[in-house]
């Protein structure tokens, strides 16, 4: 490779003089030029009390912090139900109070929180509010008062969502698809309140989530620093941004279809109620259309799969790149995969509905459509291990964590080929090989990015660096547990255990399915268990944890190289960072350090040899 | 392209190798868009997918009912001296909302021209025909009710046909009506100079205010108007 | 170079657009008519085909020019345009699949009250 800034050193003149022409107090020409600013700074409101500063906070790394902290609450909240869901499923009868109906309440809970209020929330709310105005060298978000009001709607929505297990009925026992017509007719657990108020946080999610997504995509669109092009953007921003973009265009179908369900429910009309016949009397419901619900709710569903998966994509990107010492294997590949793959989830929805009953030939499309969505997953999964390869790996938490998600993605992955083919699908549907599929590769795997992110940042946030020895043993039992967990579940599946399924009761060709839901309970305590070395870790790092070095993974992206760690509000101090490189330039020939931060200008680095970027 | 901003230190090209060139560029992606217009442009996006769910769903409805649908252009039919004539208060809705899109129109070109006066008074007769509006809305809705549609049925035909009558037209009324306020809002922030002499801090933002605003509450209408023409086409002429 | 003193007083100036007012004009009395064209289609009761593409032709022309003029999209650089006009594809899958899905719906449903779906 030849030396690329010597070369390029009159290219750069060339088009920097030519660039400060008529500006006024132009500097001499150089290498380092970078245009300046296009928009003035920033104005800030700093908060002065204690409300201002900590509650109804305007600072996106406080309000990240928020979101973080309720989605983790709402998290254990749906740790817990799984475990009385395991204890039901492994020991039958031993919990007396779970009977059928809180058991369907708990899968129903158990999925709706997992998905929208945990995950999404913790990676698109928690993640992106905090670290994306810092990767992309910005004072703040570009709306910090919308901001705010998108935290405290989605706080609204979460109280809204605990409420409905404390009204009289419970909380709506449906599945977290509520498909209608069952959800809100009688026998249905929670048909009453529980799941109008589902439907009412739901929409109220719905509208926090739109306000903080136009802050995420026009703060990542319009207010990055100077020299931050898009193609220098850390993968970590590219995937929380492409999240978002589906998300504000994925959860108006979910909307439109929790206000059309609110009116089946509340003023009686008929849009997804076909004619009824209950105990020999007809309803007054007539002539809708259930399965439109389920078009709609998978057209927001599918995407919804990929908001959590894309950041998780990004992050691990991320992490991997800077704990193997190595570049990010294909960069702009790995951004188009992730723009791709984004774009190709608003073709795919109904092949979760091959057994639906829609229109037969919708299975050939939506196929077609979900293989070719392997292709750009496939390039993403080579990229990372080719990063691997030859690197200067580091086997720290970070990294274990890194390497459990790319097994675990794989894995889950490949059961989402087979299941992704209508024939396979067939058989396969509504067993709980689907239920180790989705749990694999949407569940445990952005589950385990998190945790990697959070061992990754947590010096950022809180200055101090987790402990790596509870660090280690929380990795092994959460990996070997998901695999204990979910790795019998495939073979569950293809001897025909339904899911869903309160009791398996004597079923004679299930007998060892007996045997084997018992250790996979045992296992799911085990997990739930293992997560509390990760409380423990973070409460013993907080009080005598040891104090972070400044960057202490030599990271180049711009979130390490803030003016104080942890970074005060906007972020920079005096002036904003300019970017100079992108965000990859590890173990680079000639370079002093084995790595150079976005900011180290390029006549501090005339003789190494980096990648243009 | 006459509205095209001037950037230091950056060449804007036309056409297509400009959006190659300004999505190349670093700092903002959108070149001289000021943030709240991006946002606006996002959000109408969104909501874009919102009122295409509710159509894309009335299609849906309406194609699989076994029961007949009734007959729009005989059911929104209004008596004008004892002759029944299809449509015509829709028409004159129609009519209402795209006079108050062109009044909104100008209001954002005397906007820009710092013409106080002018952009006042458009957006005070924007807010009028938007007001007008909603008034005809509340009688088309009062007369059907009075006729015996209901949202769970109706004396015409297929109970969906009010079910989805009365959610679209009514999640569109409270877009208008939203509008509406907002434009008596920022008709009195314009009169009260809000936006002259480099501007007065708005609220719930550190932002000086500035005549783009009304370009944002103009993209916002003229959006409501937009959605107004799909239901017109597919609802009522249909 | 510090970031404040680099604004210029040009780009405030130039932020937006202001057009003759013709073209506004002009506009609005296009809308005009092709509403006036869209409610014929009514008032003559076509129907079939014909009423079907009349209504859709001036459906559209009424959204583009809305968009294209009212709300400046033909002024706007392509960045934003496109940005604007992609995810509509997915929409427009929505809908002819959705077409697709209705058909389906109706033919089963007449088949199972009218033939019975004991066979």
């Amino acid at each position: 490779m030849s030396d690329e800034y010597e070369n390029n050193k009159s290219g750069y003149q060339a088009q920097s003089s030519e660039a400060i022409t008529g500006s006024a107090g132009s500097t001499s020409p150089d290498i380092d030029y970078v245009r300046p600013a296009e928009l003035p700074e920033q104005d800030l409101y700093h908060g002065h009390t204690f409300i201002t500063k900590w509650v109804f906070c305007q600072d996106a790394k406080v309000i990240g912090v928020q979101y973080f902290l309720t989605a983790v609450f709402t998290g254990i909240v749906g740790l817990i139900l799984s475990w009385l869901m395991r204890l039901q499923l492994g020991f039958p009868g031993l919990a007396g109070f779970i009977t059928a109906e809180h058991y369907y309440q708990f899968v129903t809970m158990h999925g709706m929180i997992m998905v929208v209020y945990f995950l999404t929330a913790l990676f698109l709310g928690g993640f992106g509010n905090y670290l994306i105005p810092l990767m992309v060298g910005a004072r703040d978000m570009v709306f910090p008062y919308v901001n705010m009001l998108s935290f405290w709607m989605f706080f609204v929505a979460v109280v809204i969502l605990m409420a409905s297990f404390f009204v009289p009925g419970g909380p709506t026992g449906a599945g977290w698809t509520l498909y209608p017509p069952q959800t809100i007719l009688e026998g249905t657990p929670g048909s009453g309140m529980g799941i109008l108020l589902m439907l009412v946080s739901l929409a109220l999610f719905v509208i926090g989530f739109t306000m903080g997504g136009l802050n995420y995509m026009i703060t990542v669109l319009q207010a990055r620093t100077r020299g931050m092009t898009l193609m220098r953007m850390p993968l970590t921003v590219w995937g929380i941004f492409t999240a978002t973009v589906l998300a504000m265009l994925a959860f108006p179908a979910l909307l439109v279809s929790a206000i059309m369900m609110t009116l089946d429910k509340v003023i009686g009309t008929s849009f997804f109620m076909p004619t009824i016949l209950k105990a020999g009397e007809v309803l007054e419901y007539g002539g809708g259309s259930p399965i439109l619900f389920q078009h709609l709710f998978w057209f927001f569903g599918h995407p919804e799969v990929y908001i959590v998966a894309l950041p998780a994509f990004g992050i691990v990107s991320d992490l991997i790149s800077v704990h193997a010492r190595k570049n990010i294997f294909g960069y702009r590949m790995m951004v188009w995969a992730i723009v791709g793959i984004g774009a190709l989830s608003f073709f795919v929805w109904a092949h979760h509905m091959y057994v639906s009953g829609m229109n037969p030939w919708f299975g050939f499309f939506f196929a077609t459509t979900t293989l070719i969505i392997a292709v750009p997953t496939a390039m993403k999964v080579y990229n990372w291990i080719l990063t691997l390869w030859r690197g200067n790996i580091r086997i720290n938490t970070v990294m274990l964590w890194c390497l459990g998600f790319i097994v675990t993605f794989v894995n889950g992955g490949i059961t989402g080929i087979f299941l992704g083919n209508v024939s396979v699908d067939v058989p396969l549907s509504d067993t709980y090989f689907v239920v180790a599929h989705f749990h694999m590769v949407m569940g445990i795997a952005p589950v385990m990015v998190i945790m990697g992110a959070v061992y990754h940042w947590f010096p950022l946030i809180t200055g101090r660096l987790l402990n790596e020895t509870l660090g280690k043993w929380h990795f092994w039992t959460t990996f070997l547990g998901a695999y204990s967990i979910y790795f019998p579940m495939h073979y569950l599946g293809f001897i025909g255990v339904p899911r869903r399924y309160y009791e398996m009761y004597d079923s004679p060709y299930m007998t060892s399915a007996v045997g084997m839901n018992e250790f996979i309970s045992l296992a799911a305590f085990l997990v739930g268990a293992a997560q509390f070395f990760l409380i423990f870790n973070v409460i013993k790092t907080l009080k005598t944890g040891k104090r972070a070095p400044k960057n202490p993974w030599k990271a180049n992206s711009l979130e390490w190289h803030t003016s104080t760690q942890p970074p005060e509000h906007g972020n920079f101090g005096e002036r904003l960072p300019v970017v100079h490189r992108w965000p990859y330039d590890f173990s680079v020939p000639g370079a002093k350090d084995d790595f150079i931060p976005q900011t180290t200008p390029p006549s501090e680095m005339v003789h190494t040899k980096v990648e243009k970027t | 392209m006459s509205s095209d901003p001037k950037i230091d230190g950056f060449e804007l090209k036309p056409g297509f190798r400009g959006m190659a060139s300004d999505t190349g560029s670093d700092q903002t992606m959108f070149k001289g868009v000021h943030w709240g217009k991006a946002m606006m442009w996002i959000f109408l996006v969104s909501d874009t997918f919102v009122f295409s769910c509710f159509l894309i769903a009335y299609m849906k409805g309406r194609g699989s009912t076994p029961v007949e649908w009734p007959n729009p252009s005989e059911v929104f039919a209004l008596d004008a001296f004892g002759v029944p004539v299809p449509l015509l208060l829709i028409a004159l809705m129609t009519f209402v909302l795209i006079t108050s899109s062109g009044t909104m129109a100008l209001a954002v070109k005397y906007g820009y021209e710092k013409n106080r006066k002018m952009c006042g008074w458009l957006i005070l007769a924007t807010a009028i025909g938007g007001l007008t509006f909603v008034g005809m809305q509340v009688y088309e809705w009062s007369k059907l009710i009075h006729e015996g549609v209901r949202p769970w049925g109706n004396p015409f035909g297929a109970a969906q046909f009010g079910s989805f009558f009365f959610m679209i037209t009514g999640f569109h009324g409270t877009h208008v009506s939203i509008g509406v306020i907002f434009l008596f809002i920022y008709a009195y922030k314009v009169f009260a100079g809000h936006y002259e002499n480099g501007g007065k801090r708005g609220w719930f933002t550190t932002m000086k205010g500035d005549y783009v605003e009304i370009e944002i509450l103009g993209l916002y209408w003229h959006f409501v108007d937009l959605v107004w023409v799909f239901i017109f086409a597919f609802f009522y002429l249909w | 170079m510090d970031n404040t003193d680099q604004i210029s007083e040009k780009e405030k100036k130039t932020e937006g657009s202001s057009h003759k007012i013709g073209i506004y004009l002009w506009i609005w009395g296009l809308l005009f008519v092709l509403s006036f064209f869209s409610y014929m289609v009514d008032w003559y009761q076509f129907q079939g085909m014909l009423r079907w593409s009349l209504i859709l032709f001036f459906m559209f022309l009424k959204a583009g020019l809305i968009m294209a003029f009212f709300m400046h999209l033909f002024w706007e650089r392509y960045a934003l345009v496109n940005v604007l006009l992609w995810p509509m594809t997915a929409i427009a899958c929505f809908i002819f699949l959705m077409a697709a899905e209705f058909q389906y719906t109706f033919i089963t449903r007449m088949f199972y009250f009218f033939v019975g779906g004991a066979a």
